[in-house]
């Protein structure tokens, strides 16, 4: 009965120096640790808009528009923050070294309207040269030429992105060779026309038009 | 004398969650208890199915923000006995230190609770102080202090730094002082003996006939842990013991509790020290068809988990038991017979955790509408003008 006393005493005297143990918070920033798991934030040059975050997220929080009309077309990848949990999934399939969306220390993460709770950025898109219908990012188009190497020259869509990041391309002989047969299968081209030149090629007489 | 029956909820101050209980008393004395859950159901079996198998896991994860651990660690096992493999051991270890630290927080917290509900608001204070040091290593460790996101079939998502892993045991070491004296303040406590020592009383047979699972029913004598009983992840590499007392009393399973933080600890600390390197990942392509059952020793006993697989990449069906749902019911044996007083620490006693137990609520079919206290209002007003003009009143 008396030593649970003594000790409630000693404890008493030892608390008199004691610093409280709470945290002076809001005038003192908290800093996590460095492995702590806060918001996802993406690098706008090293994301490639490739939609693997978007696709692999458990809780959705991954979303995409694509901007095609106005003078760029544009790929708006947008995390919304709320719904948000901090799984980090999105790293860990992203494609281009994990760099492109990555967690970040953040974690004041409080919002008054839940509508703005979101960040985006913006990412060129690549359009069919036909239908004028996205094909992908123009940076995951050249990501997966430099990928597959020589490879890439089997596909026009993939050659023809890179070398004309290159700057090596003459579009203007591209641009008179506007028949919807068989030279446009050199074009950049999305899957739905590009089916559609080898069907015409392979079917009709050369330069009868295809539906666009 | 004449029998009146006591409600208790389903929301009520002295509880975190929504359930129902029915107090049946004759002056003072409980003669009989019945309980009311149902009102936290959210549908997370369904939902689970509409995932994949990789992100079916952080659903499962939400079940219970404290159980983050048990739930997908017996989701992982359950569909890794489908396959059947087993995952790398560096895995196995990485698993049961956050199982541990998990069980380590679980109990502080129930202790916590505890003496907030006999009136000892200094425990409660210093036990979630000490919480917080454990939720810090589980930072450290993991990335975040709940809902550790480590778990996927066929292994872990996160390694542990060897640079972190110094910094975590210092950690650790850092609040076995503190435990130590909160120990023998509780156990020194004539009060606390006085309170909870003879009250409550589950006995052996009753344990055993209700299938108490966890603290409760170790605490009753019957030797039931899945650790040792069918050693999994690291549990069989590693030296410690099972906690069991006999009295059965709320007393007991206060002492179980408390001894086990220190076997958790133990364990934590081996592991942290042993931990082999190696793949962490077996890098599952696919799930063939078939089912396959998980269990994992949770904080409040046994969690089980029932996954069947067709050969897509979702789950057909998942069931989830989870351990208070096998340990509300002995309150049917502890209850009756005790003052209204004692009832509230008998329920806890058990550490009830509802939102293990239930698992279902949706939102809206559209997924999309979320009503803020504004809306709530909003339509309040708007049914009120509805009104008013159906009474023709301006």
């Amino acid at each position: 009965m008396k030593l649970p006393k003594v000790r409630e005493l000693l404890e008493a005297i030892k608390s008199l120096s004691h610093k409280p143990y709470t945290s002076k918070f809001p005038f003192k920033p908290y800093q996590p640790y460095l492995s702590f798991r806060g918001q996802p934030k993406y690098d706008p040059d090293k994301c490639l808009g490739c939609l693997a975050c978007e696709e692999i997220c458990p809780a959705e929080a991954i979303a995409h528009q694509d901007n095609i009309k106005g003078d760029v077309p544009k790929r708006i990848m947008i995390h919304y923050t709320d719904s948000c949990i901090f799984c980090g999934c999105c790293e860990d399939a992203c494609i281009a070294d994990h760099e492109g969306i990555k967690l970040s220390n953040d974690w004041e993460l409080s919002f008054f309207n839940r509508a703005e709770a979101f960040e985006t950025i913006e990412k060129e898109l690549q359009l069919c040269e036909i239908c004028g219908s996205a094909i992908a990012c123009k940076d995951h188009l050249k990501w997966i030429a430099e990928k597959i190497g020589e490879l890439s020259f089997s596909n026009p869509t993939l050659y023809q992105s890179r070398l004309k990041s290159l700057g090596v391309v003459d579009e203007s002989i591209l641009a008179a060779s506007r028949d919807y047969g068989r030279a446009d299968r050199i074009k950049i081209l999305c899957a739905r026309c590009r089916r559609e030149t080898s069907l015409t090629t392979a079917a009709s007489p050369a330069g009868e038009k295809v539906g666009e | 004398m004449q029998k009146s029956v006591i409600s208790i909820g389903p929301f009520h101050p002295l509880q975190e969650e929504p359930e129902h209980f029915l107090l049946t008393v004759e002056g003072e004395t409980v003669v009989d208890v019945d309980v009311e859950i149902g009102y936290n159901h959210r549908g997370i079996e369904k939902l689970s199915e509409r995932r994949n198998f990789d992100q079916a896991t952080f659903v499962i994860e939400r079940i219970c923000g404290i159980c983050s651990t048990s739930h997908p660690v017996a989701y992982t096992r359950a569909v890794e006995d489908i396959i059947p493999v087993v995952v790398p051991e560096r895995a196995q270890y990485i698993r049961t230190i956050i199982a541990e630290g998990e069980r380590i927080h679980s109990h502080l917290l129930w202790y916590g609770l505890a003496g907030h509900f006999l009136g000892y608001n200094t425990v409660y204070m210093w036990m979630w102080r000490l919480r917080e040091e454990i939720l810090d290593v589980m930072e450290i460790l993991s990335g975040n202090r709940n809902n550790y996101a480590m778990f996927k079939p066929g292994g872990v998502r996160r390694d542990i730094n060897a640079d972190d892993i110094p910094v975590a045991l210092k950690k650790i070491d850092s609040i076995i002082p503190t435990i130590d004296r909160l120990k023998k303040a509780i156990l020194d406590d004539p009060v606390l003996h006085a309170r909870l020592k003879g009250i409550g009383i589950l006995s052996k047979e009753e344990a055993i006939n209700y299938c108490a699972l966890g603290p409760t029913s170790r605490a009753s004598g019957v030797d039931r842990d899945v650790r040792k009983n069918a050693p999994y992840e690291a549990y069989d590499k590693v030296d410690w013991d099972m906690i069991v007392t006999d009295s059965g009393d709320v007393w007991g399973k206060a002492v179980v509790r408390l001894l086990e933080i220190y076997e958790s600890i133990k364990i934590m600390k081996t592991c942290l020290q042993q931990i082999p390197s190696g793949e962490i990942d077996l890098k599952l392509k696919s799930i063939p068809p078939g089912e396959g059952i998980g269990a994992h020793e949770a904080p409040r006993g046994e969690t089980f988990h029932y996954v069947r697989s067709d050969g897509t990449n979702r789950p057909v069906r998942h069931k989830v038991r989870a351990p208070s749902f096998m340990n509300l019911p002995t309150c049917k044996a502890t209850v009756p017979g005790s003052t209204i007083s004692d009832a509230a620490i008998i329920l806890a006693s058990i550490d009830p955790c509802y939102c293990c137990t239930e698992r279902m609520a949706v939102r809206s079919p559209e997924g999309d509408r979320i009503y803020t206290g504004k809306d709530l209002i909003r339509m309040s007003r708007e049914k009120t003008a509805k009104i008013k003009r159906e009474m023709g009143i301006p």
